[in-house]
């Protein structure tokens, strides 16, 4: 009992590396079930997928550390998709187009921070109610309709390979992933993102601006959803008012399974990387092996809840 | 607002309309009556066909299985906590009720399997948010996809269609005119008021979503309470997928998706506040109500369904915003 307790307490001081093995475990076991599996040429497609689902993640650990939540990001990437597909359509340039759409992301996440800190409500309510805004706005406006005739280079920020192999939007998440590290881990705004999540009001009384950090954490995940929808566009190539539908069940998911306590005041990019990772080799192995993606899922709302509870379960344990 | 001296006879009955008013303002369901009524007034000129009995009859039996859940979840959300897997959960009861209407007919044994399947979903939940101790909303999230993913397995994609006419007359038969729907929305709305009013459990509902700190303290059973809730909603769920198979005669694979959200919306709109302690089982049966005459106005008026969840996504704003308003304004710190 001893012994157990003891490697459940060292399991505990470096969650990064449990995750580690349970992505090599679970890599392992899909090589099994597929042969396809472990090739290079699907292990760098699957970040084909994975990349938007972890750029949103990268803003959503953020806005989890402080104790809130983003329900509206698979809704917002629907709003952005819209936003470059149907301005395009409508005349605009694509590059502007693009840029349009950029900016809708961050006014959509701008949206959400003014909202919940104004009105001092609590994130979960304002966006469940923008994930549904922003998802009926995206379909509204379009009609339900899609465009899909965009230039060939559109397809650059979706399906190009760099070297051939290398799938493009990979070098854009890996400098997501170094930028965000860097400023949660090195600068003072994230110190002020843990020290919200860990006592909000003692943060308030120590001179943390508590209003402006949330409203630079929503805006920014709003720019992250914006860059991953407008790679999401370029890779389906077409715009339409259901894209993203659900992925913010994926996003949270990786990023609890990443460590990030849903109650605030812990996680890291490192975990949230690991739990992007995991989740990819898990659909794409499920995928690999045949299994409908209902099951898919399914599976994902399962791990969901393993996952949260293993954690609150380790943090239970450690106090 | 906090005077101390004693009121001259002349304010005092000024000051007891001002009350009166002030009172009625602090009910939580207040502002959406206000608005169902302006709402309902707007419609009605504008559209003669609005204020016909049939339309409104319609509303009501539209809003049957979305009010029957929503007084359920607004017990949970009174709790402090919420449930947003009631859409996957209609699905699965409206599953299991199907196939056995289909193979017994009648009422009793569907009505029994919806609901027992609902209470396990309801203790499922439960149990992770009392014992596991995991937030109610990742709990439901997790639920909402994992019992959808459930409803794939049991049905294989396939419908269950002929649900014989025994079955169906919960969703179609009416008395003295109003449907068997609205009947039954009404019943459970006054069960709720009453339980909500006079029962030991109603009551520690509010105490445990008000102030949990102050309800353990005060040694109030706060997870046997919180369990129960969910419970309730599985059991709600239940009665309410036999209503809908009543209406639409068969069950889709798809059966319930978005619900949640609608029924979330029609508990917070109808003023139940969603960090808990404050609300009524009046409140869940406004917002369903509120939602029923917007969605049936929107049609009247014309406005593409490709619009509702716009007006969906507004209106949950809009709520959570003049509640917050509204108690800024009459000073309500709660």
């Amino acid at each position: 009992m001893s012994a157990a307790t003891a490697v459940l307490r060292r399991l505990k001081f470096s969650r990064e590396v449990v995750l580690l093995g349970v992505l090599i475990v679970l890599m392992i076991a899909m090589s099994l079930l597929s042969p396809l599996f472990l090739t290079v040429g699907n292990l760098l497609n699957t970040s084909r997928f994975f990349v938007e689902v972890g750029l949103m993640a990268l803003g959503m650990t953020l806005i989890i550390i402080t104790g809130g939540i983003d329900l509206s990001v698979g809704s917002n990437l629907a709003l952005v998709s819209v936003a470059v597909g149907f301005s395009y359509a409508a005349g605009l340039p694509l590059p502007l187009a693009i840029v349009f759409g950029l900016v809708v992301g961050v006014a959509a996440g701008l949206f959400n921070g003014l909202f919940i800190t104004l009105l001092d409500l609590h994130p979960l309510v304002v966006t469940l109610g923008t994930f549904a805004l922003f998802q009926g706005l995206a379909y509204g406006l379009t009609e339900a309709q899609a465009v899909s005739d965009f230039p060939p280079w559109f397809a650059y920020f979706g399906q190009a390979y760099l070297l051939n192999v290398v799938p493009g939007q990979l070098f854009i998440f890996i400098v997501a992933v170094a930028v965000v590290w860097l400023i949660l881990s090195r600068t003072r705004f994230g110190r002020y993102v843990y020290a919200i999540g860990n006592n909000e009001e003692a943060a308030h009384f120590s001179g943390v601006p508590v209003r402006r950090v949330k409203l630079a954490l929503y805006s920014g995940t709003g720019l992250l959803v914006g860059m991953a929808a407008v790679i999401y566009t370029s890779r389906v190539y077409t715009a339409r008012g259901d894209s993203g539908l659900g992925l913010e069940l994926d996003v949270i998911s990786a990023v609890v399974l990443g460590g990030a306590s849903i109650y605030g005041g812990s996680g890291t990019i490192g975990g949230t990387v690991l739990g992007v990772l995991i989740i990819a080799t898990l659909r794409n192995g499920l995928v690999l092996a045949g299994v409908p993606s209902t099951w898919q899922v399914f599976v994902l709302g399962v791990l969901l809840l393993v996952a949260v509870f293993l954690n609150e379960f380790f943090r239970r344990r450690e106090e | 607002m906090s005077e101390v001296r004693a009121p001259t006879p002349a304010e005092e009955r000024g000051s007891s309309l001002r009350d009166t008013f002030r009172r009625f303002m602090l009910r939580p369901e207040a502002p959406a009556l206000v608005f169902l009524a302006v709402l309902a007034l707007a419609f009605s000129l504008s559209s003669d066909k609005f204020l016909s009995g049939p339309n409104l009859e319609s509303i009501l039996v539209s809003v049957a299985v979305l009010g029957t859940i929503a007084l359920a979840v607004n017990q949970v959300i009174l709790c402090g906590e919420i449930d947003i897997s009631t859409g996957s959960m209609l699905g699965l009861c409206a599953v299991a009720a199907g196939a056995v209407a289909i193979s017994t007919g009648g009422l009793i044994l569907p009505l029994l399997t919806g609901v027992a399947v609902g209470a396990l979903c309801g203790a499922i939940n439960g149990l992770l948010v009392t014992l596991g101790r995991i937030p109610s909303i990742i709990v439901t999230l997790g639920m909402l996809y994992a019992l959808r993913g459930v409803i794939l397995l049991v049905t294989g994609g396939t419908w269950i269609t002929g649900i014989p006419d025994s079955t169906t007359v919960v969703g179609t038969g009416t008395v003295l005119g109003v449907g068997y729907p609205v009947i039954i929305l009404f019943v459970l709305f006054l069960v709720m008021e009453l339980v909500s009013r006079h029962s030991t459990w109603g009551r520690n509902v509010f105490a445990v979503g008000g102030n949990r700190r102050a309800a353990r303290f005060a040694g109030l059973p706060i997870d046997r309470t919180r369990f129960l809730a969910f419970v309730l909603v599985g059991v709600f769920v239940g009665i309410a997928s036999i209503i809908y198979m009543g209406r639409a005669g068969s069950v889709q694979t798809n059966t319930g998706t978005g619900l949640e959200l609608q029924v979330v919306a029609a508990v917070v709109i109808g003023g139940t506040s969603i960090s808990g302690g404050r609300g009524s089982a009046l409140a869940a049966l406004t917002g369903a109500v509120l939602i029923g005459v917007i969605l049936n106005g929107l049609i009247l008026l014309g406005v593409p369904g490709t619009w509702q969840q716009a007006v969906l996504g507004a209106l949950i704003l809009l709520a959570v915003a003049t509640d917050v308003l509204r108690r800024r304004l009459v000073g309500d710190k709660a």
